[in-house]
C-alpha cells in the first residue's frame, strides 16, 4: 500500500517538473507583455486594465453580469474561448501525436485546411438527417486531413524524404487547391447566384454542430468532442499496447524494431491519426463557426498547434490545457481593442511563451552538462 | 564519495608497471589524476624527487607524462602526421607546415621503429596501427612516462604481441610505461611489476615472476574467484536451432558483408564466433535475427526454413537477442526500466491484459526480474539510462532470457562490464547452455569465446575460416584464422554436424 503511495506521489512530482518549465515560461511572457504595453502606452495602468479586460474577455465577463445579471456577458466570452480552444486542441494533438512517433507535423495546417473543405462540402451537398450529417461531415474531414498528412509519411519511409519539408510544402499545395482554386472556382457558391458572397455554399442547417446554450453563445459541440479527443489520445498513449508501441517508435526507432515492433505500420497508424486530428479541427471550425469554408482559413490555427504542442510539453493532458488556455487569452484578446490595444497580444503571447519553452529545454540541458561536468569528482569512477 | 584513497606507489624509468583493478576500482581516476585530468584532494605527485602540481593535462605533458586513451581521439579523415601533431602543429608564417610535421612525425617513428606511413589516412589503418599513432603522438609531445588505458581491447592476439613489443623497446630507451588492463594473462607477460587496486586503495604489489592470473584475479574481487572456466557441458547437444547455409548479405554500405556463411547451432550448446572487428559478425547476429535481410544462401531457426525473416517473426519462433549496440538496439534510454522489460512483450500478458497495458502484472514482474538478476537500484520506474552500463546490461539479459529461448544471440554482452558484472552475464549464459538453449555468442572478446564456447568458429572478411572443438581451442591458431590465414584443415561447415 504504501510502496502504491510512494508511486503516486512519485508520479505527482514527475507531472509538476515537467509542467513546471511551461508554467514559468508562460508566466515570464504574460509579465514581458504586461511591461510591454505599459511601455508603449506610457501609462502601466492601461496595462492593467487591458489585461483586466482580456480577463473578463475570455472568462466572463463577471463584473457586469453581477451588475445587470446578464446570463449572455457570461456565455458570449465562454462561446469565443472555447471554439478556439476546441481548434487549438486539434491542432496540437495532431502535432504532439506526430511527435510521440517521432515525426514533426508542419503540416497540420494544410492538413486542416482539406478537412475543413471536405466539411464544407459534405455539409452542403450531401443531404443527411440531422442526427447523422454532423458525424459524417467530422469522419470525412478527418479522413481528407488523414490521408493528406499519409503522404509526406509514405515518402519518408519510402525514400528518406525530410517530413518538415514535405508537410511545408504540401501546405502550400493545400492553400492553392483549396483557396486559390476551388473556393474561388468550382466551389464558389456565387455559381449559384449570390456574387456579393464569398467562399462556398453554406452548410445545411443539418449539417451544424448544434449549439449548447442556444442562442446565448457560440459555445458547440465541438468543444466537449475535443476534450473527449484529449481523453481518447491520453489513454491511448499511457494505457494501450499500441500506445506504448508508437512511444517506443518515437523514442527509439531501432530498439522498437529489434524487439519485433512494426515500425513503419506504428508511423503510418500515428500520422494518420495526427492528420485525422488536424482535419477534424477543419471540420468543427466549418460545422461550428464558419458555416462554410469562406474565402480563407483566416487563422494559422495549424501552425498554433506547434507552439501548443511545445508549450503542453507534448502531453496530451497538457496539450488540453495549453489549449484552452491559449483560447481564453485570445478570446479575451479582442476584448482588448477597446483600450487600443492591438488584438494580436495575445498571439504575442503565445510565442514567448513558446520561445521561454524552448529556451527553458536550451537551459536544462545546459544545467545538466554542468552537473555532469562536476561529477568525476563526486560520483564512483568508473575505471 | 572517495574514488582514490591513500594511494602510494612508485615508477621508475625503463620499467613497465601494470595496474590492475575491477571497474570502479579508481585505476582510471588515479591515472586521470597522474595525467592532469583531475587535482587530488590530498597528495602530492614527485617527478626526479620534485614535487609538481598538474592544473590540467597541459601540465603533465610539459612534465613528460602522457595518456594513451582506450578510445582513440584519432581525426579518421586527416594523415598520421597530422593527428600526431594535432594541437601542436609546426607553423611556418603562421601556417600549417606540412613538410615539417611529416619530417619530424617520420623521425619520431623511425627513431621507435613503428611501422607507419606518416601521410597514411587513419581510417585507412587496422587498429592496431591506430593504436601505434596514438602512441607516436604521446611521444611526439615529449613524454616519458605513458599510461596506457586498455591498450588491447581491440586488439588481435598478434596485434597485442605487437604493441607489447613496442611496449619492451620503449622501456629498453628509457620510457616508463604504465599499463592498465584486466587481461590478467597479458599483464603477465610484458609487465615486470603489478599493483592491485580495489575500492580506491593500493591492496597488494607484486612482481610478474612471482605471482599467477588466480592470485591476481583473487586480490582484485577480495574473494576467491569461482571456477570459470571448463564448465561442465552438455553430455550430447540436441536438434539444431540454427543452421546457415552460404548465407550472404549485404552490410550497411551497401557492400557484401557476408559472403557464404555456413554454420550450426544445436540445442544445448554455446558456439562462439571469433574474429576482429568488422568482419561480418554485426551483419551476421542481424542476419539470424531478421534484422537484415540475406541475399542467397538458406537460414533455418529451430529446423523450419526461414524465408523473410523480420524481427517479430523470428522472435516468436523463440530466439531471443542481447545486441551489442546496447543504446541504439537494447533499450530505449529515456523509458523506464518496466517498459523495457516489456518491450518485445508489450501486447503479452503478463505486461497486458488485451489490449491494454497490465501495470501491475508488469510492476511485478519487472519486481522480481530486477531481484532475481540484482539490478541496481532495483526501481521499476526509473528511466533505464540513469542506470550503469552493467545494470543496463542486467535488465536486457533479464528480459531476453525471460521468454525462455530456444536460440539465443548475444553479441559482446561483457563489452564496458566490470569483473562481477561480466561473472555474471556469464553465469547466466552457461545456465541458459545447461537449460538446453543454443547459444551464438559473437565477441571481440577471444578469451570470452575461449572460455565459454563448447566450439568455435572464425570469422574473416564474410567468411567462416574456421571451426574448432573445444578440445582443439589454441589461441594462436584462432588469431591465425582470425587473420584470414587457412587453418590446416578447411572449415567442415555444416556437412558432418
Amino acid at each position: 500500500m504504501s510502496d502504491r503511495r510512494a508511486s503516486s506521489a512519485r508520479a505527482i512530482t514527475w507531472a509538476a517538473r515537467r509542467a513546471l518549465p511551461s508554467l514559468l515560461s508562460v508566466a515570464l511572457a504574460l509579465t514581458v507583455c504586461f511591461v510591454a504595453i505599459g511601455i508603449s502606452r506610457a501609462d502601466f495602468s492601461v496595462a492593467a486594465e487591458a489585461f483586466q479586460q482580456m480577463t473578463w474577455g475570455g472568462l466572463g465577463d463577471f463584473p457586469g453580469f453581477f451588475r445587470d445579471r446578464s446570463w449572455a456577458l457570461l456565455t458570449r466570452p465562454w462561446g469565443e474561448s472555447t471554439t478556439k480552444a476546441a481548434l487549438l486542441v486539434f491542432t496540437g494533438l495532431s502535432v504532439s501525436v506526430a511527435f510521440c512517433v517521432g515525426l514533426f507535423n508542419i503540416g497540420a495546417q494544410g492538413q486542416m485546411t482539406l478537412g475543413a473543405i471536405t466539411a464544407a462540402v459534405l455539409g452542403a451537398y450531401l443531404p443527411l438527417p440531422r442526427g447523422i450529417h454532423p458525424f459524417a461531415c467530422v469522419i470525412g474531414a478527418a479522413v481528407a486531413g488523414s490521408a493528406y498528412a499519409l503522404l509526406p509519411t509514405f515518402l519518408k519511409l519510402w525514400r528518406g524524404v525530410h517530413e518538415v519539408i514535405s508537410t511545408i510544402m504540401l501546405n502550400w499545395i493545400a492553400v492553392s487547391l483549396v483557396e486559390n482554386w476551388l473556393v474561388v472556382g468550382p466551389l464558389r457558391a456565387s455559381a449559384s447566384g449570390d456574387l456579393s458572397r464569398s467562399g462556398t455554399q453554406e452548410i445545411l442547417s443539418s449539417a451544424e454542430l448544434p449549439r449548447l446554450l442556444g442562442g446565448l453563445s457560440r459555445l458547440n459541440a465541438g468543444f466537449p468532442l475535443a476534450v473527449a479527443a484529449v481523453l481518447v489520445v491520453w489513454l491511448w498513449l499511457s494505457r494501450s499496447g499500441n500506445g506504448f508501441e508508437v512511444r517506443a517508435v518515437g523514442l527509439g526507432s531501432e530498439a522498437a524494431r529489434t524487439a519485433g515492433i512494426a515500425v513503419h505500420r506504428r508511423t503510418y497508424q500515428a500520422m494518420a491519426i495526427a492528420g485525422a486530428l488536424a482535419g477534424v479541427a477543419g471540420g468543427v471550425w466549418v460545422l461550428g463557426t464558419e458555416h462554410k469554408f469562406p474565402a480563407t482559413l483566416g487563422s494559422p490555427y495549424g501552425f498554433d498547434g506547434i507552439a501548443i504542442a511545445l508549450i503542453g510539453q507534448n502531453h496530451p493532458l497538457g496539450v488540453g490545457a495549453a489549449a484552452l488556455f491559449f483560447g481564453i487569452l485570445r478570446a479575451g484578446g479582442t476584448r482588448m481593442q477597446l483600450l487600443g490595444v492591438h488584438k494580436s497580444f495575445p498571439e504575442l503571447i503565445q510565442g514567448l511563451a513558446l520561445l521561454f519553452v524552448a529556451g527553458k529545454m536550451i537551459w536544462e540541458r545546459l544545467l545538466i552538462r554542468s552537473q555532469r561536468r562536476a561529477m568525476p569528482s563526486a560520483e564512483a569512477p568508473r575505471a | 564519495m572517495l574514488a582514490v584513497d591513500d594511494v602510494t606507489a612508485e615508477f621508475g624509468p625503463g620499467e613497465i608497471v601494470a595496474l590492475v583493478g575491477e571497474n570502479g576500482a579508481g585505476k582510471s581516476t588515479l591515472m586521470n589524476i597522474l595525467s592532469g585530468l583531475y587535482q587530488p584532494s590530498s597528495g602530492e605527485i614527485l617527478i626526479d624527487g620534485e614535487k609538481v602540481r598538474f592544473r590540467d593535462p597541459g601540465d603533465a605533458i610539459a612534465r613528460g607524462i602522457g595518456m594513451v586513451h582506450q578510445h582513440f581521439m584519432l581525426v579518421p579523415t586527416l594523415t598520421v602526421a597530422e593527428n600526431v601533431v594535432l594541437g601542436r602543429e609546426p607553423r611556418r608564417l603562421g601556417f600549417f607546415d606540412v613538410r615539417a610535421a611529416l619530417a619530424s612525425v617520420e623521425a619520431t617513428t623511425r627513431r621507435f621503429g613503428f611501422a607507419l606511413h606518416p601521410d597514411a589516412r587513419i581510417e585507412d589503418l587496422t587498429v592496431g596501427s591506430q593504436q601505434k599513432v596514438e602512441i607516436v603522438k604521446v611521444l611526439y609531445r615529449g613524454a616519458r612516462v605513458l599510461i596506457l588505458d586498455e591498450p588491447t581491447a581491440v586488439l588481435t592476439p598478434q596485434e597485442s604481441e605487437d604493441l607489447f613489443a613496442v611496449m619492451r623497446q620503449l622501456a629498453a630507451a628509457g620510457h616508463t610505461l604504465i599499463l592498465i588492463s584486466h587481461k590478467l594473462r597479458e599483464v603477465l607477460s610484458v609487465a615486470a611489476r603489478i599493483y592491485v587496486m580495489r575500492r580506491g586503495r593500493l591492496v597488494a604489489q607484486v612482481k610478474a615472476a612471482e605471482t599467477s592470473s588466480e592470485q591476481l584475479a583473487t586480490l582484485m574481487v577480495g574473494q576467491s574467484q569461482p571456477a570459470g572456466a571448463g564448465s561442465p557441458r552438455r553430455a550430447s547437444p540436441g536438434d539444431a536451432v540454427l543452421e546457415a547455409d552460404g548465407l550472404e548479405a549485404l552490410g550497411s554500405s551497401g557492400l557484401p558483408a557476408l559472403r557464404g556463411v555456413s554454420l550450426r547451432v544445436r540445442a544445448g550448446e554455446m558456439v562462439g564466433v571469433a574474429g576482429v572487428d568488422g568482419n561480418g559478425q554485426h551483419e551476421l547476429a542481424e542476419v539470424v535475427t531478421g534484422l537484415r535481410p540475406f541475399q542467397t544462401g538458406s537460414l533455418k531457426l529451430m529446423g523450419k526454413p526461414v524465408e523473410v525473416a523480420s524481427p517479430g517473426t523470428v522472435r516468436r519462433m523463440g530466439v531471443a537477442y542481447v545486441p551489442e549496440d546496447r543504446f541504439q538496439r537494447a533499450i530505449i534510454a529515456p523509458m523506464q526500466v518496466e517498459e523495457n522489460i516489456a518491450l518485445g512483450r508489450q501486447r503479452q500478458p503478463p505486461f497486458a491484459r488485451g489490449a491494454w497495458i497490465d501495470f501491475g502484472g508488469r510492476r511485478s514482474r519487472a519486481v522480481s526480474l530486477l531481484e532475481s538478476f540484482d539490478v541496481r537500484p532495483p526501481d521499476p520506474e526509473a528511466p533505464i539510462g540513469e542506470l550503469s552500463g552493467g545494470n543496463q546490461q542486467k535488465v536486457v539479459l533479464a528480459r531476453e532470457l525471460d521468454v525462455a529461448p530456444k536460440l539465443l544471440v548475444v553479441v559482446q554482452p561483457t563489452r564496458g562490464l566490470d569483473v562481477s558484472a561480466v561473472n555474471a552475464v556469464h553465469q547466466r549464459l552457461r545456465q541458459e547452455r545447461e537449460r538446453g538453449a543454443g547459444v551464438l555468442l559473437i565477441s571481440l572478446d577471444l578469451e570470452e569465446v575461449l572460455t565459454l564456447s563448447d566450439r568455435l568458429y572464425a570469422i574473416y572478411e564474410g567468411r567462416i575460416t574456421g571451426e574448432l572443438a573445444r578440445d582443439e581451442f589454441d589461441e594462436n591458431r584462432v588469431g591465425q584464422m582470425m587473420m584470414g590465414t587457412r587453418s590446416d584443415r578447411a572449415p567442415r561447415g555444416a556437412a558432418d554436424v
